[in-house]
């Protein structure tokens, strides 16, 4: 069965973006949101990613993402109120637990817990947007001339992933077949299997990348493809996003407090910022054919 | 410039000079003083037993031994006029190019187009020439259609393809295949087969091909090499190979060539064309049926008289239903329905399938790569849960999967099979000597065995039996007919036992000497169940060498084939030799 993340080749703008173009687009809205913790932002930078992937056409990555991503969060939240004990508004109060000891609920906590979860399944959903949308193969060519043997390991690691995955599912059937009587699989016995199995794979995939001629010292290659005509939006999306974060903090858009009481001002620029992280979701819808617009014209009927 | 044309081709493309070589710490040398030259534009087979050093000696090829591999080599190996030895696999892999057995760990790259052309950025050739290059290569293999989708979502055979094209993308004057339909059904692998002769044709590719089903590609073959313990046992036309392996190593032997060496006809055939010819030049098969098939075209599907008689003398398997029919079914899969995938990418795998095994029947599952053979006996040993239907099995069910090394953890046999009910699993399989032994350092075949030891202990205690239905999933790849007569006779004997045996497989020679019934799939779908010979002879992919030959209704293995060829020395058939004994 295939990951959710896998790269998943379709006709798209963010898929035909050159790989620098991708990460500068969507690693601005990772940035975003580790630069503000106002959740105004944070959840406009959250939906700007979702709308990224569904436009993308990924939204097996989008799901997968989000249901990950706000699984952490409640963790994050629970794992906040339990071990933060400021703030004033105390809503539940549990008494002493070992190593904690006196555990106080507070909405405070509770909130800046929510925040950090936020932030962590927006860069998650980022994350996984990039996965099923930037063609890894072009990623590391790209990394070659850069750092060879990185990307000769990343490479490496990038194939036997998936044919580790693959064996560790084969092993853990093979587990549930074995006989009554036959000694049971146990963890340590599957884990030295799996290992050994991983070296040789790693000396399979080692020796075709051998043969494929990774070892030569070959003039390097000129670059297959020009680069796509959407790369300049991908950029100045980025860029602008970049940009607009890092002024918006002297003009206050990040002004959250959490402790001893929430306060979150949501002022003008701030909703300035939140609309242009929104539209900057759009980034990946294609640009209509000029032909398709003059057909739509006034006047036109398309009874 | 004719005159470099010419001398190129003068140049071998493979010259092996007194080459010995050892892998790191080996006991003994897996090659030994093996010479030989292949000339351009040649077509050889590597024929030879499991582990006699087939694949080490395409390794030695590709400069893969000793560079990756370590080891002491001695002699030459020269490939299109550079050494082997002295130079690294990179740099040999512009004249060479080599498909390894396992497609999985064959292909590094995310998309089929960047695997293509991966060796040519590798060599700094330009973008034009690249993309030039990788179109031709997926033109001829017929695959542009796949050049845009991640190897993650190809089929086995896709996958081979793909890897035979990131071999041939150089233009090498030499390709190496190891037992590259291994893993593929009948279509894909005789595709694959007519696709290297038609590079070798028009392409003038030279091509070393290693492999155990010989009847699928002699006859594409120039040259075969046999190979024995390291060393050269043979080297020449087909014609003269078919007769050293009748002489020297019958497990070697074609179907299509026992047959005719039973029937006393020569020459042997290297295909099923000459051994038609042949036959028409004898005396022609209808003649010899006595107007067999004349009465089936004359009657126009309904069955000719003489094709019961013939199930009944050959056969024998309809006779042998007989009383089981009436026993309770040791498996039952009622309406199964089974969805796999995930998101966009649903699809029914299983689609409604009904199916019943009576106990003591050995059942060949067929059909294509993705037919749904695995998925079947997954779900029946609750791998994977149906979305509709049921798979009910009687005792229990022990499912051998594909990779029998899955089932090996341990380091010695015993501790994988402690105790009595071990011991009674090992002697089931007939492994109780190998107590003491490492499971790596067993044979395929005796690994194989353990392997189904471990799924079938403690089961018999269990329900006082063998468990209703032992399922093998794909168990005789890569190994040579020795081997998977030593697995036929554990199959008749498990279900003299009274198990139901079901065996998912591609060979359909293998299918004919262990199966008296064949189910064949199809997209999900049971499209045929019935008598194995009758399915055998049914059709042209999935039917027998012997069947293609004479054409015959329940004529599927060469025994059956030289009783009706009425030659008289042929052996009594396995239908009326279990009759009997």
């Amino acid at each position: 069965m295939r990951s959710p993340f896998a790269y998943t080749p379709r006709p798209g703008p963010l898929q035909e973006a050159s790989p620098g173009a991708a990460v500068v687009y969507l690693g601005s809205l990772v940035v975003v949101t580790f630069l503000y913790s106002n959740p105004a932002v944070l959840l406009a930078a959250g939906i700007a990613a979702v709308l990224a992937g569904l436009i993308a056409g990924a939204r097996e990555a989008v799901r997968a993402a989000l249901w990950m991503g706000l699984t952490l969060a409640v963790l994050i939240v629970a794992v906040n109120a339990l071990v933060v004990d400021r703030g004033q508004t105390v809503l539940l109060r549990l008494g002493e637990w070992p190593l904690l000891g006196r555990v106080d609920v507070t909405a405070e906590a509770l909130a800046a817990g929510a925040v950090i979860g936020l932030r962590a399944a927006v860069a998650m959903v980022a994350f996984g947007v990039y996965s099923a949308c930037v063609d890894p193969d072009r990623v590391l060519r790209s990394l070659r001339p850069i750092a060879g043997r990185s990307a000769l390991t990343a490479t490496l690691i990038s194939r036997l992933v998936p044919v580790a995955a693959a064996d560790a599912a084969r092993l853990r059937d093979a587990g549930h077949l074995r006989g009554p009587a036959a000694a049971p699989l146990g963890r340590a016995a599957l884990a030295r299997r799996l290992l050994a199995g991983s070296l040789d794979r790693a000396v399979d995939v080692a020796a075709t990348l051998e043969l494929r001629g990774y070892g030569l010292n070959a003039p390097r290659a000129e670059r297959a493809r020009s680069r796509s005509r959407y790369d300049r939006r991908f950029y100045a999306v980025g860029v602008t996003l970049l940009v607009a974060a890092i002024a918006g903090l002297p003009l206050g858009v990040d002004d959250v407090g959490f402790y001893p009481t929430v306060e979150i001002s949501i002022g003008g620029s701030t909703l300035a910022l939140c609309v242009l992280l929104v539209v900057a979701g759009l980034a990946p819808l294609r640009r209509r054919p000029i032909r398709a617009a003059s057909q739509a014209a006034p006047g036109v009927s398309r009874a | 410039m004719p005159e470099l044309a010419v001398s190129s081709r003068s140049v071998p493309a493979l010259a092996i000079d007194r080459l010995t070589y050892s892998y790191p710490r080996a006991a003994r040398p897996a090659l030994a003083g093996i010479s030989m030259q292949l000339g351009a534009g040649e077509f050889a087979l590597l024929a030879g037993r499991s582990a006699c050093g087939k694949s080490t000696l395409l390794r030695a090829a590709c400069g893969l031994v000793p560079h990756f591999h370590g080891g002491e080599i001695s002699g030459g190996v020269s490939v299109a006029g550079l050494d082997a030895v002295a130079c690294g696999p990179g740099e040999l892999a512009g004249v060479v190019g080599y498909v390894a057995q396992d497609p999985e760990t064959q292909v590094v790259s995310t998309t089929v187009a960047a695997e293509i052309e991966l060796p040519l950025e590798m060599r700094g050739e330009p973008p034009a020439s690249r993309a030039r290059a990788v179109e031709e290569v997926a033109l001829a293999l017929a695959i542009p259609q796949l050049l845009d989708r991640t190897v993650d979502t190809l089929s086995g055979g896709e996958v081979q393809r793909v890897a035979l094209a990131a071999a041939l993308v150089t233009r090498p004057r030499l390709v190496l295949l190891d037992e590259p339909t291994s893993q593929l059904d009948p279509v894909a692998g005789d595709e694959l087969i007519w696709l290297l002769r038609r590079l070798n044709e028009e392409w003038g590719v030279t091509i070393l091909l290693a492999e155990h089903r010989l009847e699928r590609c002699l006859a594409a073959a120039d040259r075969v090499i046999a190979m024995d313990s390291g060393s050269i046992g043979f080297d020449g036309t087909p014609g003269d190979f078919l007769a050293w392996a009748g002489e020297s190593d019958p497990a070697l032997e074609t179907p299509g060539a026992r047959l005719f060496s039973l029937a006393g006809i020569d020459p042997l055939p290297t295909g099923v064309r000459e051994a038609r010819a042949a036959l028409a030049r004898e005396q022609s098969v209808e003649e010899r049926a006595g107007g067999l098939a004349g009465a089936r075209v004359a009657s126009q599907g309904a069955p000719p008289p003489r094709k019961l008689q013939l199930s009944e003398r050959v056969g024998g398997a309809l006779r042998r239903q007989g009383p089981r029919a009436t026993a309770p079914p040791a498996a039952s899969i009622r309406d199964l329905w089974v969805e796999l995938g995930s998101g966009d990418e649903l699809r029914d795998v299983l689609r409604g399938v009904e199916l019943k095994v009576r106990p003591g029947e050995r059942i060949a599952l067929m059909g294509r790569n993705g037919a749904g053979k695995s998925t079947l006996l997954r779900t029946a040993a609750r791998l994977v849960q149906p979305v509709r239907g049921k798979a009910e099995v009687a005792n229990g069910i022990a499912l051998l999967t594909q990779n029998p090394t899955d089932f090996l953890v341990r380091e010695r046999v015993e501790d994988e099979l402690p105790g009595e009910l071990g011991l009674a699993a090992l002697q089931t399989v007939g492994l109780e000597h190998a107590l003491d032994a490492d499971p790596r350092d067993l044979s395929g075949g005796e690994r194989q065995r353990l392997a189904l030891a471990i799924v079938l202990a403690g089961r018999e205690k269990e329900h006082q039996s063998l468990p209703g239905l032992i399922a093998l999933d794909e168990p005789t790849r890569g190994m040579d007919r020795a081997r998977k007569d030593e697995l036929v006779r554990l199959i008749e004997r498990l279900a003299a036992d009274g198990a139901g045996v079901m065996v998912a497989t591609h060979d359909v020679e293998f299918a004919a000497t262990f199966a008296e019934r064949v189910v064949l799939l199809g997209d999900g779908v049971v499209i045929a169940d019935g008598d194995a010979s009758e399915i055998l002879s049914g059709g042209w992919y999935f039917a027998t060498e012997v069947a293609r030959i004479l054409d015959v209704p329940g004529v599927v293995t060469p025994e059956q084939g030289a009783v009706f060829l009425g030659d008289g020395r042929a052996p009594r058939p396995q239908g009326e030799r279990e009759a009997g004994d």
